[in-house]
């Protein structure tokens, strides 16, 4: 109190009275207290005039709020979701690197040395991110595209707006519109604050243009000491927490992974036989979209389509937080893992991985690279150290044995013995003890990056996890029978990582009693190591594993095993000590054995063995029939029927398991709290509320789900009203929707889709983790390990880890070959028209190819009609061949995909509208003939055909002469024809005589052909900077071979020459001109000597009429001069004018010509400046 | 680029192309009937591959010179309005109607084909259950009621058929996944009977035979009588009868048979033991004890339509379906292994002591109707 006293008062707030805030806040309390703002002055004018235009206008407002709502899309991402997607884009040079580094500094404190390939973080309780740098390339714009689930735009606000960031919004349009904000960088170039300001506010409109109005754009106003202002970089981390991606179309029907880390598992002696062998990689990442299941064809973008032949769950690297009570995020939570930048000094290379480790930050409580020499040599060292070390050494030579064991893991072998990693075991967790204890007690003040080369170091050896592992040895038998009970048993490889999965639950446990001091190690949390290292204890695993297995199948007797054959579970069992590799062909002989082969060993009573047994679905084997006519008999079945016991029916149907436990687990098991966002795992209320809740029936599951699923609505709901709220005030109450209380159609779908959501997510709840994914795939979320086999080798040579690659699973029928017809509108940014037949390079699901498309229009009847280039402003029809995708997928297509190119690359964005293997496309021809011989009606038309055959098939066409006659082919007219036997010559008849001199058309549709071509981008099969070239189109071709474009001379417009005929003067014969009538007979009259007296006479003007005369010509005369006056100083003017004008131009094109010079000149430096730091 | 699947035999013959289809995987069968005396493709299932090449477009079949191996890479589905075929003989259309009504929902135009045949016989199931039950079945997979229809222009058994049906499919996007284990309880039987070249009285005493079953346990029977003439009855002469109960949730279980003449056997003569032809009223009270069988066995089809019912489950959007069956039939566990091999889709069966049914789950493939165009 005292002290309370002592200080100084502080002064009390103020609310403003007046002013901007004072306003705003008032009208804020007057909204939320639903007081209208504006006062009417006029109630009359808003008062319902006429009932007619009242309901009218309800059913306006009616019709607007159900055009606003849209069918709402199901969300199949069960579980943990993946981390986040954000895509940082941008020209270069414009600071996205950094953005990434304060970004990931702002969310887990560390520095980031480089940025390469994706770094995921841990931000929250319930939220990961992924941040991915995209490059200035191209095709790594559209990979980007494809996974980013929110983009960040940076462009630098002093040089405004750059084509990548167009082409780059336009892609993801096109691939379906993920969340976009943008970040306005180099702000501090500016040192006029208006010209600043203008700056951002045009940026800023034409940034909305592009996306929508009050899309966000955010202001990195400069660099302090090299970085972002770590206040702006704070509320830029906060803007991208609180954006929710939304589900895309194509993203939610196919599952992905976003690689985070590439490695060739060639076995090496493949390699150093042949170093161009197809190689062996594996790839790890995250999925995302939808389930995986095995055996699934996957395409890695830029490389080609492959089968994977394996796949593996991981222990997630960056685990989300246990549940705790606590509100934030403890520091220990905050992981972050980015196997190939270098994050932690760790690299991971091709084939190695190399530890970067500070010499001044290495204490001698470590020796470094596992070598025993010690890096610090230079510096000064007592005895005791000395002595320190020596032990150190002798320690470490069972470490290098380890080492070795650590290297033979990269090439996926255990070979060694079972023994000698249990001896090798009992060394780590003798060691870890004494090293951890040194290191918290030796050195207080080690700062994190300290801290954590030395966990590195540990983790090369270790796995991180340390002290774990010294309490795991005495927790091993408990631990494992939990996971007994779960029956969670990953069992179907022979590199089992739930091993690490008990550690890791265990681990946990253990932190909670350490409390907060092992900050340190827990910030190597989330290395790519820890899972690794368990490797060497799957001998161990398999064997505490097997009875366990066998326990698990003699528990269920198993209809599955029955129908599907053994061969689903025993396989991975039996494969339990083999490679993958092995395991996998295994398992393609068993996708191509017979199936009647398989069925006759099974045996069983359900067989169907024979291979060529009677394809026959009707059930007729009845065996034995009851005599129904019993009394006894029916009653038996009497409770099926309505008119039995009601109860006992329902009671039949209530019993969904096999009752018991099974049942007990299935209804209640994992659900959600959506409210408090906890979940609550099915074993924990297993106990206490198994008897319970036995007998509770369906119903009350089915109200259950219901609740949750409201419930999830309601949040929904609300949130999006928050964040209306936020984003635009624009609801006065009289918003329809806030009204309309009853559920509408759209609510009740949702509802109906969170009740399956719900649905799917308990209903296998029962089942043990290996059946549920062999029924429903891997989950999306889990961090995957694929394996892939005969990858080219160029994928490895040329492995760029700023490039992102992406492995998307392709669906039914997608990896089949067609024709595809697509909607096509030409880039109203693009210079050119496109031409028919033209290769273009398209980005089209995962896909990304050349093809040749024909384009069409549909004219009024149908018709598809070929055009030859793409319309200037409209939509035009495409069809191309291609791997097939579903309908409605867009796509964008490129005709030149090289960094120098200066103008706008997108050519065209497009979607497909079906697919079908027949395209017809027709396109006009005209067939030319002249006749050739003419009988009355009756013409032979030459010139016209080539062959008496193919008039046959013209037979009966129409036909029709310049003038207009019209007429029909009849037949080929050979042997009418007296002249000597000509092919090709068609008799045809017109409905009047026709000219020699005539032309006869013949007018026709053919099919035009669209070519069978597609050729697969393969990128990422050569070096990145290289450009890919494929084929060429006509312009470039002739362009390098220097062909001018052919001419057609008949094609040139040329005036046309048309001569005067002269015709002779008319003679009518005597006989017929007496008989014509006196008007039209020819008057012969005979030419007078001298001209008539009409001719010879004079008129004289009379005075008046003279004098009026006078006066009219001289006010000619007037009007005469002063126009020619003023022609002449109009022309004076002018010329003079002109010199002006001239004299400007001059000056003006000095000055351009100087600020283009300064422009390139800064624009190369520039470029310089880029090219250096990317070097 | 895409591989083929292999297969040997010609078991399950049309859901291997059916799935092949739809999955759109080429296939190749071999060893059809190798080591038999009349070796290679039977004559229906020829006329299968027809109808197939009739409304998808495009594909491509390859049969060797003995029948005994076939290539089949599919087309695009195109379904489309006025077709005919002329199903063949040696099977009733029951036997193409299942495949096609699974084709017509994935196809590009709704599909409206008239199919001429033999409409009932006892090896496949009749027309009348597909009306009653099949068309139901998958009404509840989320197809549009109105659109799936079978109208019977005329009745025709075996041997000589001279049937007709018009079967109209609309084609969909996805078929939505089920969750439908309750079965209920049987709250009206209904039924059909019919005769063709044949007096109407075996209808009759078919129609007493098996409500006189029913009588123990639901006073809602009602069986229809069909007695066709002239051109509308077909070539040849016989009867049959179609029952299906319809259970409070909306099951419907089904049971059905035909008597007809027989027919030639492949190699040309007639049956050598000739079954004896039972008269009608024990036909009657066989169909309807079949039918009490299958209410007996629970589950919400009855075991003709099991694999339809798993197949249309597997079809399904990526949701969890939960079906309840009565004891797995052969076909159906045949089903079952098609879909694994085809779809990649795996069901947990789970048996339930309790009723002694067998409960199914699984994730539905997520098979969109790729062909269908943009609107």
């Amino acid at each position: 109190m005292a002290a309370d006293e002592l200080m100084p008062s502080h002064r009390s707030h103020r609310t403003p009275k007046s002013g901007p805030t004072a306003r705003k806040k008032s009208e804020l309390d007057k909204k939320k207290r639903g007081i209208s703002v504006d006062k009417q002055k006029n109630l009359k004018a808003f008062g319902v005039k006429s009932v007619v235009h009242a309901k009218k206008a309800k059913h306006h407002a009616a019709e607007k709020e159900q055009k606003r709502l849209h069918l709402p899309k199901i969300d199949r991402n069960y579980g943990e979701a993946p981390p986040f997607v954000v895509v940082v884009q941008g020209p270069p040079g414009v600071g996205k690197s950094l953005v990434i580094k304060s970004l990931v500094k702002e969310f887990t404190k560390q520095n980031v040395p480089e940025v390469r390939g994706p770094i995921t973080i841990v931000q929250g309780k319930q939220r990961r991110f992924q941040f991915v740098e995209c490059p200035n390339d191209i095709n790594a714009m559209v990979d980007c595209a494809k996974v980013a689930d929110l983009a960040l735009l940076v462009v630098d606000g002093s040089y405004g707006f750059e084509m990548e960031t167009f082409e780059f919004l336009n892609i993801m349009q096109v691939h379906g519109f993920p969340r976009v904000m943008g970040v306005l960088t180099h702000l501090d170039k500016f040192n006029d604050v208006k010209k600043l300001r203008k700056t951002k506010h045009h940026l800023k409109h034409r940034f909305w243009t592009e996306i929508y109005h009050g899309a966000k754009l955010f202001y990195l106003s400069g660099l302090i000491h090299g970085k972002y202002t770590p206040r702006e970089v704070h509320n830029l981390a906060r803007f991208v927490i609180v954006i929710k991606p939304q589900p895309l179309t194509w993203r939610t029907a196919h599952p992905y992974v976003l690689v985070d880390r590439l490695e060739d598992v060639t076995p090496p002696e493949k390699v150093q036989m042949d170093k161009k062998c197809d190689r062996n990689i594996t790839v790890f990442g995250y999925l995302r979209g939808c389930n995986f299941k095995k055996r699934m064809k996957v395409h890695i973008a830029g490389v080609g389509d492959f089968i994977v032949a394996g796949v593996t769950a991981l222990t997630d690297p960056c685990p989300l937080p246990s549940a705790g009570k606590k509100k934030g995020l403890r520091d220990r939570d905050k992981l972050f893992y980015a196997p190939m930048s270098g994050i932690g000094d760790l690299v991971y290379d091709k084939d190695a991985v190399y530890i970067n480790i500070n010499s001044h930050q290495v204490q001698y409580s470590k020796t470094d690279d596992g070598k025993g020499e010690p890096t610090n040599k230079g510096k000064g060292r007592d005895v005791g150290e000395d002595l320190v070390k020596s032990l150190q050494n002798t320690k470490y030579s069972v470490d290098e044995k380890l080492d070795k064991t650590f290297i033979n893991f990269f090439g996926k072998k255990t070979s060694a013995s079972s023994e000698t990693k249990l001896k090798a075991e009992d060394a780590y967790h003798s060691l870890p003890e004494g090293s951890d204890s040194e290191s918290q007690s030796g050195d207080d003040e080690e700062d994190i990056v300290g801290n954590e080369s030395e966990m590195k170091q540990e983790t090369e050896i270790h796995g991180g996890r340390l002290r774990r592992k010294a309490i795991f040895k005495t927790d091993l038998n408990e631990d494992d029978f939990e996971e007994a009970d779960d029956l969670e048993l990953d069992s179907y490889d022979p590199d089992t990582y739930d091993f690490e999965e008990a550690d890791d639950a265990e681990s946990d446990d253990n932190e909670v009693e350490d409390g907060g001091d092992d900050s340190a190690s827990d910030s190597a949390d989330g290395e790519p190591g820890d899972y690794q290292i368990d490797d060497k204890d799957s001998g161990n695993i398999s064997q505490w594993k097997a009875p366990l297995k066998e326990i698990a199948r003699k528990k269920n007797p198993n209809l599955m095993q029955i129908v599907y054959g053994a061969s689903s579970l025993a396989t991975p069992l039996i494969n339990e000590n083999h490679d993958i590799s092995d395991d996998d062909e295994s398992d393609d002989e068993d996708f191509f054995k017979p199936k009647g082969e398989q069925h006759k060993n099974l045996g069983g009573g359900l067989d169907v063995g024979y291979v060529n047994s009677e394809d026959c679905s009707k059930f007729v084997n009845y065996g034995y029939l009851k005599n129904w006519k019993e009394k006894e008999v029916c009653e038996s079945i009497r409770d099926r029927f309505t008119t039995g016991d009601w109860s006992k029916a329902a009671l039949r149907d209530k019993n969904l398991g096999t009752g018991g436990e099974g049942e007990d687990d299935e209804l209640y098991g994992d659900f959600e709290d959506l409210e408090t966002g906890e979940k609550h795992k099915s074993h924990e209320n297993l106990e206490s509320g198994a008897n319970e809740n036995e007998d509770e029936d369906a119903e009350v599951v089915e109200r259950r789900l219901k609740k949750l699923a409201r419930r999830a609505k309601f949040d929904a709901e609300s949130n999006k009203s928050e964040l209306e709220e936020d984003d635009n005030d624009k609801g006065d109450g009289n918003n329809p929707r806030s009204q309309a209380d009853e559920p509408g159609y759209a609510d009740k779908l949702k509802e109906a889709q969170e009740i399956t959501k719900q649905r799917n997510e308990l209903e296998y709840n029962d089942l043990d983790e290996e059946t549920r994914i062999e029924l429903a795939g891997f989950r999306t979320g889990t961090y995957l390990r694929l394996e892939i086999h005969n990858v080219p080798y160029e994928m490895v040579e040329f492995f760029d880890p700023c490039h992102p690659i992406l492995v998307g699973g392709i669906g039914f029928g997608e990896d089949n070959v067609g024709y595809m017809q697509a909607r096509l509108k030409k880039h109203r940014w693009h210079k050119k028209v496109l031409k028919t037949r033209d290769p273009i390079i398209v980005s089209i699901g995962w896909r990304r190819y050349q093809t040749i498309p024909v384009f069409a229009i549909e004219d009024r009847n149908g018709r598809h009609r070929m055009l030859k280039y793409t319309p200037e402003h409209m939509h035009c029809l495409a069809s191309f061949w291609g791997p097939l995708v579903p309908p409605n997928t867009g796509f964008v297509a490129f005709q030149n995909l090289s960094n120098n190119q200066a103008g706008f690359r997108i050519t065209a964005t497009s979607v497909v509208l079906e697919f079908n293997h027949q395209a017809r496309i027709v396109k006009k021809i005209k067939l030319v003939g002249t006749p050739c011989k003419i009988k009355k009606k009756t013409a032979f038309i030459k010139d016209m055909f080539t062959s008496d055959l193919e008039i046959a098939r013209f037979e009966g066409s129409s036909v029709r002469t310049v003038s207009g006659i019209r007429g029909q082919v009849k037949k080929a007219g050979k042997n009418m024809l007296d002249n000597k036997a000509e092919e090709g010559i068609a008799r045809c008849t017109f409905e009047d005589q026709i000219h020699m001199s005539d032309m006869v058309f013949l007018r026709a549709w053919t099919t035009v052909e669209v070519p069978q071509f597609y050729n697969p981008l393969t990128t990422a099969l050569q070096p990145r900077d290289k450009t890919w070239n494929g084929m060429k189109t006509f312009g470039e071709l002739r362009r390098e071979l220097n062909i001018p474009i052919p001419v057609n001379k008949d094609s040139l417009y040329k005036a046309i020459e048309r001569k005067q005929k002269k015709f002779n003067p008319l003679q009518i014969p005597k006989r017929l001109e007496k008989d014509l009538p006196f008007m039209s007979k020819p008057k012969n009259i005979p030419k007078r000597k001298r001209p008539s007296l009409e001719d010879k006479r004079a008129v004289i003007m009379e005075p008046k009429e003279r004098k009026e005369h006078t006066i009219i010509q001289q006010f000619q005369l007037l009007q005469h001069h002063t126009m020619k006056k003023k022609k002449a100083t109009d022309q004076k003017k002018r010329k003079e004018y002109e010199a002006e004008k001239a004299k400007n131009e001059e000056i003006n094109k000095k000055r351009r010509r100087e600020e283009r010079r300064d422009r390139y000149r800064e624009e190369d430096k520039q470029k310089k400046k880029t090219r250096r730091s990317l070097d | 680029m895409v591989m083929m699947k292999k297969m040997k035999g010609s078991q399950s013959f049309r859901q291997r192309l059916l799935l092949s289809t739809l999955s759109s995987t080429p296939i190749s069968i071999d060893e059809i009937r190798a080591d038999e005396t009349i070796p290679g493709l039977r004559p229906h299932e020829v006329n299968l591959l027809r109808l197939l090449e009739i409304v998808t477009d495009d594909p491509v079949v390859d049969i060797n010179e003995t029948g005994t191996r076939l290539k089949y890479k599919p087309g695009t589905i195109v379904g489309g309005k006025n077709l005919v075929h002329s199903c063949s003989l040696s099977r009733s259309i029951g036997y193409y109607l299942e495949p096609l009504l699974l084709l017509g929902l994935f196809g590009k135009k709704p599909l409206s084909i008239r199919l001429k045949g033999i409409t009932n016989d006892p090896r496949d199931a009749s027309v009348d259950t597909f009306r009653s039950t099949t068309l139901n079945i998958i009404k509840r997979f989320g197809v549009p009621a109105e659109d799936l229809e079978l109208k019977i222009e005329a009745r025709g058994v075996a041997p000589n058929g001279g049937g007709e049906v018009l079967l109209t499919v609309p084609n969909i996007k996805t078929l939505s996944a089920v969750h439908w284990v309750e079965e209920g309880m049987v709250k009206k039987i209904r039924g059909t009977t019919f005769s063709t070249r044949v007096t109407s009285d075996f209808e009759h005493s078919m129609r007493f035979a098996a409500r006189g079953i029913f009588n123990n346990l639901l006073p809602d029977v009602h069986i229809f009588q069909d007695h066709r003439a002239g051109a509308q009855a077909g070539k040849s002469p016989g009867y049959g009868i179609s029952l299906a109960a319809e259970t409070t949730t909306g099951c419907f279980i089904s049971a059905d048979t035909t008597v007809s003449c027989e027919r030639p056997d492949e190699t040309g003569e007639l049956d050598v033991e000739k079954k004896e032809r039972s008269p009608a009223e024990d036909t009657g009270v066989e169909v309807a004890s079949w039918l009490l069988q299958e209410i007996e066995k629970g589950g919400v089809v009855d075991s003709t339509h099991q694999g339809l019912l798993f197949l249309l489950c597997a079809l399904s959007e990526q949701d969890v379906s939960k079906v309840r069956v009565g004891t797995l039939s052969p076909y159906a566990v045949e089903t079952l292994r098609n879909i694994k091999e085809f779809l990649g889709v795996k069901f947990a069966i789970k048996p339930d002591p309790l009723t002694g049914t067998v409960i199914l789950k699984c994730t539905g493939s997520g098979l969109i109707n790729l062909s269908r165009k943009l609107s």
